[in-house]
């Protein structure tokens, strides 16, 4: 933890949600700040550069996705979404325009903060780069291209290897189906989703000690998968 | 086919076998003349059936009064026969509706070629049968071979016996299993000698022609190749459903070219025999159409149309190919379709055309088609007296155009004899020439050939020296005379093909022009029952006279629309128009189906559905040009009507794709509304739990606040949706009862004075108000959505005013506030279910339904709401609810 405190700004326009935020933000070591617009949250995000947002979807004067789309011109920080389980599409579309994570509505408080946290600890890694990241008996030497289970070399295929980098590398962030197909086999397979299925299936075969219960790479159904972090 | 590849069979093989697995089976003892002993195997193998535990059953045989039939028809199961009545006589025919609902695993129906009585459903007994198979009834018949289609000439040929009963070859071909029966010439001769053969007494003579030895030798062989084939046909189509490679008679194509006479309907059948000769190959009929000759005399449509049907019938393509030069139209169809064989008469082809071109068997012997050539001996005069002729269209009209001609050419003769006083012999042959050119030009070119030479035969008779003779004196004369002749047949002949070809040309363009204007017509209709009528007048005008159009309704077709009126159908008639509807097939006068009937009934058949059955009276059988017409205007229609339909679905599918829209808008109002406070309730409480310690007093306070003030959100919301549901589902039940509304309204405020926060709400009540009959707890609910509301959609610290006051009617209450307002255009949509106006100014959304409540319950209790805005210069709102006084009786609850 850096010497100051976090600042997490959070744009939402019902004041309940507000209400119990803030003091649940400040109990846990943060700085809380609101905005109860889409446009004062841009504002705030110029003007105070929080080190992560929470953004509301339903914003009474702009969409939510238009304003992670705006703040994403200039801010680089980590973005999480509030939404609610019918605006399944909505929360998708703004995992790919940028945003880090999603907490779906009615949610507890231990839920966002444990995301929250995520969000914060993989932007201090991406400043600067972990070239080997070990999680158990796991081990990924980015530089090396090397993947260890339990001191014993793992063979991957290239795609393997590509799809496993790029969910280690975003740290517990959730990748959309999309981002994944888009970066591992090009814009014209966005769409292929059962390619996921497979190499995730050979992945997790070769990787998990229980590829049923998988604690590397986790599914979030519908959406897209995560690098498990704990 | 690879080698190495499992031959895979052919799908085609195996539906057919799949359409055959559902339908009966169909067996024919086939013999080769009457006599060898049909229905007796057929009977003795039923024996058998029956002792085998089959359930089997006599349709129809005719014992012809023989013992030994009679002996074995004992012990089995027989029908009934049908009384018909025709002409005063009564026939006993087979009852196909009993043995459809008797539904035999095996039915006996005796003579395959037997010409039903005129009235029954089916001309013929081979239609009947078909139908049994259709029906899934296994079906046992006999047949002689002279019956089938193909072999009519052949055997005519070889007997000099017409047979007026055919079958055609398809409905052999149907069999599923052919029976030879055979006997040798002359142990049949020898039976006929004994008496054993059945030979009614009006045909005793023809029958001793019939049973020569010659004759017999010839059937028999005939009978032997047609069992023959079709057990070479039943393992080709063995061999095709197992897989087993061809060659199945590959590539040949047999293509029979017809001209438009008598001898066209034997060139046909020589073309089925081609075709079954060379292992049933695909055969067309075609004839060759010159534009400009376009117009056959009704006779040669006649044949012309009578063969093409025979060609459908027997299994071959029809059409009719269109180009000037014969040679080069059949070359060019013969190489596009690949056509191996062609065959033609030889009487027709082999006239030379003129200017010296060779004859079209010539042309096409020269030419290297590369297909074999084989040319008919055609003769015409077989047309026997026996073929029924149908009676020939407007004989009549052709005569008038001859009498009229003679008579331009005796007002000639008159208008010469008066004048040759005055002119030269010369000079009055123009006026007779007048007569012809006046012939050709009105009555056509036959006309005007008759015009031509009577004028040369008056004109020589009256005038050339010797007069009142046809002899011809002078040399000069003559060449006078004959130059005369031959210039009034060329004027004559000129003129006439001139106004046949216009007379053509202006009866195609006035059917062009009928089917434009009847797609104009279909294009303007937009309902099925416009586009019926516009169908049901085109065909009424176009081609016969009263028509109706059937359409689909709830599994039956319905008359729909008629012209001139629309007229009910009989019960025989809805029967023909049933059978096109679920067959697909015409049926009706002039088909195989209930022909006695006066209409004909067209399947409307759409792209993808049939659309309905439109039926036509004609006045006598259709042209071949009138049956394009008719053909074209039912497709155009059919289309018509499928657009129809499509486009009311799509209507349909409108109004459910905005209902669903509407319905996913709810579902998110109430999910939103339902979530939100569950967020608040969800994390307050996780934020005490995990943080509870850490908070301050007042934070926790202010979150357990949070929890409760949410939670009677929820709550109310949720009262709100049952409310609703009890409005909606008619389950609210009123309790009237003596009510203050003064206390109704006292309570309604006490209700909601917490969540006013700083809004006033002043009281104006009179002290003196009549009790009224009414539900004090829906009064009051009533009252607290509509204060609700004001407070949601007005300011902190603005004023809500209750009033209440009596008026001549009822009790009227009065809620007023200093919010915004409500915009004139929203006014009457403010009582509607979910109805939000965008932004209330207090963050505690309504559910939407507060007002429709309301408006629910004090309409439940007699009494009326309606809202005002803007009250104050350009804001607030007012509501009023007016509920009726005792003087009025209460309503009965709903």
């Amino acid at each position: 933890m850096t010497a100051h405190s976090p600042r997490i700004l959070i744009i939402d326009d019902e004041p309940q949600i507000q209400r119990f935020l803030q003091p649940a933000l400040a109990a846990s070591g943060y700085e809380p700040v609101k905005a109860m617009t889409g446009r004062e949250g841009l504002a705030e995000i110029a003007r105070r550069a929080p080190d992560a947002v929470v953004l509301d979807l339903g914003l009474p004067d702009m969409d939510g996705k238009e304003v992670l789309t705006r703040a994403r011109a200039f801010y680089d920080g980590p973005i999480l979404i509030l939404s609610a389980r019918d605006r399944e599409t909505e929360k998708i579309d703004a995992l790919d325009l940028g945003a880090d994570d999603y907490v779906e509505k009615p949610f507890g408080v231990g839920e966002l903060l444990a995301r929250l946290r995520v969000a914060l600890r993989h932007k201090i890694e991406r400043a600067g780069i972990k070239p080997v990241i070990e999680r158990g008996g796991f081990k990924l030497d980015l530089t090396l291209r090397l993947v260890t289970r339990n001191g014993e070399a793992v063979r991957l295929s290239p795609k393997e290897y590509d799809l496993l980098a790029l969910l280690a590398e975003g740290g517990g962030k959730v990748l959309t189906h999309k981002q994944l197909l888009t970066a591992v086999w090009g814009p014209a397979h966005a769409e292929d989703v059962q390619y996921l299925r497979v190499f995730i299936g050979q992945l997790r075969q070769k990787l998990e000690d229980d590829p049923a219960t998988p604690r590397l790479i986790l599914t979030e159904s519908g959406v897209g998968y995560r690098f498990g972090v704990e | 086919m690879t080698t190495g590849e499992p031959l895979r069979p052919d799908p085609d093989a195996l539906l057919e076998e799949a359409a055959r697995a559902s339908r009966g089976r169909l067996k024919v003892f086939l013999g080769m003349a009457p006599g060898v002993g049909k229905t007796f195997e057929m009977l003795r193998s039923a024996r058998r059936a029956k002792a085998a535990g089959e359930d089997v059953v006599v349709g129809v045989v005719e014992s012809h009064g023989r013992q030994e039939t009679q002996a074995l028809l004992r012990g089995l199961e027989v029908m009934a026969r049908q009384p018909m009545e025709h002409r005063g006589r009564s026939l006993l025919e087979f009852d196909i509706d009993g043995a459809i609902a008797r539904r035999p695993a095996l039915l006996l129906v005796d003579e395959y070629a037997h010409s039903n009585a005129p009235g029954s459903r089916h001309p013929k007994r081979w239609q009947d049968v078909a139908e049994l198979l259709d029906a899934g009834i296994n079906v046992w018949t006999t047949l002689n071979v002279q019956h089938l289609e193909s072999l009519n000439d052949v055997v005519w040929k070889i007997t000099g016996v017409r047979q007026l009963e055919t079958v055609p070859d398809n409905a052999l071909s149907a069999a599923d299993e052919i029976e030879l029966i055979d006997l040798t010439p002359e142990e049949l001769r020898r039976r006929l000698a004994d008496g054993k053969v059945y030979v009614p007494e009006t045909a005793r003579l023809a029958s001793e022609k019939f049973f020569r030895l010659e004759n017999l030798t010839a059937l028999r062989e005939l009978a032997l190749r047609r069992a023959a084939q079709t057990v070479d046909d039943q393992l080709v189509g063995a061999m095709k459903r197992a897989g087993v490679e061809g060659p199945w008679a590959a590539g040949e194509r047999i293509l029979v070219l017809i001209g438009a006479d008598a001898a066209s309907s034997s060139l046909v059948r020589a073309g089925r025999r081609l075709s079954d000769m060379i292992g049933d190959a695909p055969w067309t009929v075609a004839h060759v159409e010159r534009p400009s000759h376009p117009v056959l005399d009704e006779g040669a449509q006649q044949h012309l149309g009578t063969a093409l049907k025979l060609a459908e019938q027997l299994g071959a393509a029809a059409l009719i190919l269109s180009g000037e030069d014969i040679v080069i139209s059949v070359k060019a169809y013969v190489r596009q379709n690949n056509v191996t064989q062609i065959l033609v008469g030889n009487r027709r082809f082999q006239r030379r055309r003129p200017f010296g071109r060779p004859s079209l068997t010539a042309a096409l012997l020269e030419d290297s088609t590369g297909a074999a050539l084989h040319v008919v001996t055609e003769a015409p005069q077989e047309q026997a007296p026996a073929l029924p002729r149908r009676p020939r269209l407007a004989a009549g009209v052709n005569w008038r155009r001859y009498l009229s001609s003679a008579g331009f050419v005796a007002i000639a003769t008159g208008i010469a004899y008066l004048l040759q006083a005055r002119f030269a012999d010369a000079d009055l042959s123009m006026v007779f020439l007048t007569a012809v050119l006046a012939s050709g030009v009105l009555h056509g070119l036959r006309p005007a050939l008759l015009a031509a030479t009577a004028s040369f035969l008056a004109y020589n008779f009256l005038f050339i020296e010797p007069l009142y003779t046809f002899w011809i004196g002078s040399p000069a004369n003559l060449l006078a005379l004959f130059a005369f002749w031959a210039v009034a047949l060329a004027t004559g002949g000129l003129a006439g093909r001139v106004r046949d070809q216009a007379s053509a040309l202006s009866r195609h363009t006035a059917a062009i022009t009928s089917l434009l204007a009847v797609s104009r017509r279909l294009s303007a209709a937009t309902t099925k029952g416009e586009v019926a009528q516009a169908i049901a007048d085109h065909v009424s005008a176009g081609v016969g006279g009263e028509t109706t159009v059937l359409l689909p309704e709830g599994g039956e077709i319905a008359a729909v629309a008629g012209t001139p009126t629309l007229t009910p159908l009989g019960t025989s008639a809805m029967t023909a128009a049933r059978w096109a509807w679920e067959r697909g097939e015409v049926a009706g006068a002039g088909t195989g189906t209930l022909p006695q009937l006066p209409r004909t009934f067209y399947p409307l058949q759409g792209s993808r559905v049939r659309a309905g059955v439109v039926g036509v009276e004609h006045s006598a059988a259709l042209t071949p040009e009138a049956q394009r017409y008719l053909t074209a205007l039912l497709d155009q229609g059919a289309v018509a009507l499928e657009r129809a339909e499509f486009a009311a679905d799509a209507a349909d599918a409108e109004a459910l794709r905005r209902s669903d829209r509407l319905r996913a808008a709810l579902l998110n109002s109430i999910s939103h509304d339902l979530r939100t406070p569950l967020s608040t309730v969800l994390g307050s409480a996780t934020t005490l739990l995990d943080y509870g310690p850490v908070l301050e007093p007042d934070t926790r306070q202010d979150l357990l606040l949070s929890i409760r003030e949410e939670a009677e959100r929820l709550s109310r919301y949720v009262g709100d949706l049952l409310d609703m549901t009890r409005l909606e589902g008619g389950a609210l039940v009123t309790r009237q009862e003596w009510t203050d509304i003064r206390d109704v309204l006292a309570a309604a405020i006490e209700r909601v004075q917490r969540r006013a926060g700083n809004r006033r709400i002043d009281r104006d009540f009179p002290a003196d108000l009549s009790l009224i009959q009414a539900d004090p707890g829906l009064a009051e609910q009533a009252v607290v959505n509509i204060l609700e509301n004001a407070i949601a959609y007005s300011p902190d610290g603005t004023a809500i005013e209750v009033a209440a006051y009596e008026d001549r009617r009822g009790i009227v209450i009065s809620i007023e506030d200093e919010g915004r307002g409500v915009p004139t255009a929203e006014l009457e949509r403010v009582f509607e279910k979910f109805h939000r106006l965008e932004e209330p100014s207090d963050r505690h959304k309504g559910s939407g339904l507060g007002l429709a409540i309301s408006k629910g319950f004090v309409e439940a209790m007699g009494g009326q709401i309606a809202a005002a805005s803007p009250i104050h210069d350009g804001h607030g709102t007012r509501v009023l609810i007016s509920l009726p006084k005792p003087a009025t009786p209460p309503e009965a609850a709903a």
